[in-house]
C-alpha cells in the first residue's frame, strides 16, 4: 500500500470517526428554527395546496396518513367483493394465523416519510379500536375516546375531531383477508424473498369506492402465514409510487396501553377540524332523484326522518329505499351493498336502531349545508355502537331535500 | 436520486412535509461535513441550522443541478469557511476548546484511530487551506466525484483533483509519523 493510499484511509476513518451531535440533539437546536423558515417561506408564495388554513393538516405526513388509513378503513367496508372463488392459495391458513393476534406495529412510509404505527383491534376484532401513528418528523395522529387528534410540531398546535377518522374498519385479521380474496382480480403469486431467501406469497388485487380507486398488494410470509407488507396505490393499476406502504408488520397478542400514551411539549393550540365532504361527490349528491323532501321540516326533524328509514332499510336489507336516499349506495352493486353495508351473514350487521341524536357537527358545501348525526345502533352480536353519519341538505329547483352521504368515521363501541 | 427529484418537487410546492423528509435524510451526514470543515465544532448546529434555513427560503423556486446531497454538502462548505474566517479575524480559533460530542458510530475503527491521531489530524486538517480540506472532505465524506465538486465550486476538474491531492500530501507530511508505523 503507497502512502498516499495509507493517508486516504486514515483520513476516512478520521471522518468516520468524527463525533457529532446525535440526531435528536441536533433536531432540539435546528428543527424548530428551519421549519419556521419553511412556513413563512411558503406563506410568501403562492402554493396550491396551502389555500385553506385547515390544508396544512392535510398536507402535514401523518394529516395524510391519518386519510389514508381511514380511506383504507372505509374502502373495506364498501367495497364489492362477488360470490366467493376459491383462493388460489390457502388463504384460510393466514386467517388461523391471525385469529388470535389483536395488535400491531406497522413501520411504513407515506409522502417519503417513514411513520411507525401500533394500533389495536376493538374487543370483537372487527376493526381497530386504537390508533397512533408517529412519523419522523414528529408529528403524531391518533385515537382516543372516539375522537381523532393530529399533533403538528412545526405549527404547535393539535387538530382534533370528534369521530374516528383514524383506523381500520376491518382489522387487519381474517375479515379483511377474506375480503381481499374475494375481490373480483384477486390473483396471487409465489416466490422468494430476495433479502432472506424465505418463501412469501403475494396478493394483488383493485377494489373502487367512494373514495376513488384503490389497489393493493399484500405480501404474506409462507411460513408464519402472516401478511407482513403491503403496499396500497390510490388508482387501479398499480401505477406510479405506492400512496402507502407498509415495510414490516410485527404482530402480538396484545400490547400495553402505554404505547398509546401521548405527550404533547408545551401549550399547543387545539383546532378542531371542519366538516366536509369530497368535491368529487357532490355532483352525485346534487342529483334530484334521490333523497327526501324536507319543506316544513327543521334539519334536526329531517336528519332523524331520513337516518332512521335509511337504517332500517339496511336492518330489513331494502335496497331500493336504501338505494334512494343515498346517492353513493345508489352507484354501487347490489352484491356491495349486501356484502359491506347490509353486511348481510355477519355478526356486526345492524339489529337495531336505538337512537337517532342531535345534529354534533355542521359545515357547508357548494350544494348546502351538511350536518354530522350519531346514531345508536345494536349489532347482531349485542354489541351497541355509535355510527355518525353526514347528511347534505339542498334546494334544488326551489324544492328543499336532503340526502345521505355516508358514515362521517368508524363506528365506535359504546357499550 | 428519483426520491430527491420527486422531494423537491414537492418543496417547491411549499411541502413541509418534503422538506422535514429532506432534513432528516441528509441531517447525519451534514453534520459530519460540518464537523470535519469547522474549527469550533460547537458551530456544527449553527451551520447546519443556517444552511436550512436558507434553503427553506427557496422553496417555490429552488432548481435542482445535480445531486441535493452534493448541493447542501457545498453550502455546509460555504458556512463553514465563512465561520472559520470570521474566528480566525477574530482571533478565537478554539480547536481545542471544541466540547466533547458523542460519537454514535464509535467503534474497532475508533479504537484503531486512538486519540492522539485524532488531535493530530484536527490539527493538520486545520492547518490546510479552505478549499483543499473543503475537496478532502467533500470527496472522502460526502463522496462526491471531483466532477460535481467542480461543477458545484464553479472550477475545472483539474483543479478539483489537484487541490485534493495537494491537501493530500501535506496531511501525509503531517502524518508522517504515523505511516511509518
Amino acid at each position: 500500500m503507497t502512502d498516499s493510499q495509507k493517508t486516504e484511509g486514515i483520513v476516512r476513518d478520521y471522518l468516520n470517526n468524527l463525533a457529532t451531535p446525535s440526531g435528536a440533539e441536533a433536531d432540539g437546536k435546528i428543527l424548530c428554527g428551519v421549519l419556521t423558515a419553511m412556513n413563512e417561506a411558503r406563506s410568501q408564495h403562492t402554493v396550491p395546496t396551502n389555500g385553506i388554513p385547515w390544508s396544512a393538516i392535510v398536507t402535514s405526513k401523518a394529516g395524510k396518513l391519518a386519510a389514508v388509513v381511514a380511506v383504507v378503513a372505509i374502502v373495506l367496508s364498501f367495497t364489492v367483493f362477488d360470490v366467493l372463488t376459491q383462493p388460489a392459495w390457502a388463504l384460510e391458513d393466514a386467517i388461523e394465523a391471525l385469529k388470535d393476534l389483536k395488535a400491531a406495529h406497522i413501520v411504513g412510509a407515506f409522502a417519503g416519510e417513514t411513520v411507525k404505527i401500533w394500533v389495536r383491534a376493538d374487543v370483537s376484532k372487527s376493526q381497530s379500536s386504537t390508533m397512533i401513528v408517529r412519523s419522523s418528523h414528529g408529528a403524531v395522529t391518533w385515537v382516543r375516546d372516539g375522537s381523532t387528534y393530529h399533533y403538528e410540531p412545526g405549527q404547535d398546535t393539535v387538530y382534533f375531531e370528534n369521530a374516528i377518522t383514524l383506523g381500520f374498519s376491518d382489522w387487519l385479521g381474517p375479515d379483511l383477508l377474506r375480503m381481499f380474496s374475494m375481490a373480483e382480480d384477486a390473483q396471487t403469486l409465489r416466490g422468494k424473498d430476495p433479502a432472506t431467501g424465505r418463501d412469501r406469497i403475494t396478493l394483488l388485487c383493485s377494489i373502487g369506492d367512494m373514495h376513488g380507486p384503490q389497489s393493493w398488494i399484500m405480501e404474506f410470509d409462507a411460513a408464519s402465514k402472516l401478511p407482513i407488507a403491503f403496499k396500497q396505490w390510490a388508482n387501479l393499476d398499480r401505477s406510479g409510487p405506492p400512496a402507502f406502504e407498509a415495510f414490516k408488520i410485527t404482530y402480538y397478542e396484545d400490547i400495553a396501553d402505554s404505547l398509546f400514551d401521548v405527550q404533547i411539549p408545551g401549550n399547543p393550540t387545539y383546532v378542531e377540524r371542519p366538516l366536509t365532504i369530497q368535491e368529487a361527490f357532490i355532483d352525485m349528491l346534487s342529483n334530484p332523484a334521490h333523497g327526501m323532501p324536507t319543506e316544513g321540516l327543521d334539519q334536526q326533524q329531517a336528519c332523524e326522518r331520513i337516518l332512521r328509514t335509511g337504517f332500517q332499510a339496511v336492518i330489513d336489507e331494502d335496497l331500493e329505499t336504501l338505494k334512494k336516499l343515498s346517492p353513493f349506495c345508489a352507484s354501487l352493486g347490489d352484491e356491495l351493498l349486501r356484502a359491506a353495508v347490509f353486511r348481510t351473514g355477519r355478526e356486526d350487521r345492524v339489529t337495531e336502531i336505538l337512537e337517532i341524536g342531535e345534529i354534533c357537527k355542521t359545515g357547508h358545501t357548494q350544494l348546502g349545508p351538511i350536518v354530522a348525526v350519531p346514531v345508536q345502533v345494536r349489532r347482531k352480536d349485542g354489541v351497541k355502537v355509535e355510527e355518525k353519519t353526514i347528511v347534505q341538505f339542498r334546494n334544488i329547483a326551489g324544492v328543499p331535500s336532503c340526502v345521505i352521504y355516508g358514515p362521517y368515521g368508524l363506528p365506535r363501541d359504546i357499550e | 436520486m428519483l426520491e430527491d427529484k420527486v422531494l423537491v418537487w414537492r418543496f417547491n410546492r411549499g411541502d413541509t412535509a418534503a422538506f422535514c423528509r429532506i432534513y432528516e435524510k441528509y441531517r447525519d451526514r451534514l453534520l459530519k461535513v460540518a464537523a470535519a470543515l469547522l474549527n469550533d465544532r460547537t458551530d456544527v448546529e449553527d451551520v447546519l441550522h443556517d444552511v436550512f434555513v436558507d434553503f427553506a427560503r427557496r422553496t417555490g423556486r429552488f432548481q435542482l443541478r445535480g445531486s441535493l446531497q452534493g448541493y447542501l454538502a457545498i453550502c455546509v462548505a460555504n458556512r463553514a469557511r465563512d465561520r472559520n474566517r470570521a474566528q480566525q479575524r477574530r482571533g478565537t480559533e478554539r480547536l481545542d476548546a471544541a466540547r466533547p460530542m458523542r460519537c454514535p458510530e464509535a467503534g474497532p475503527q475508533h479504537a484503531a484511530l486512538n486519540r492522539e491521531l485524532m488531535q493530530q489530524m484536527d490539527e493538520a486538517m486545520a492547518r490546510l487551506p479552505d478549499e483543499q480540506r473543503e475537496t478532502i472532505v467533500l470527496h472522502l465524506q460526502s463522496k462526491m466525484r471531483f466532477r460535481e465538486i467542480a461543477k458545484l465550486k464553479g472550477i475545472s476538474v483539474n483543479t478539483a483533483q489537484s487541490r485534493y491531492r495537494y491537501g493530500l500530501d501535506k496531511l501525509r507530511s503531517a502524518l508522517n509519523g504515523e505511516l511509518k508505523k
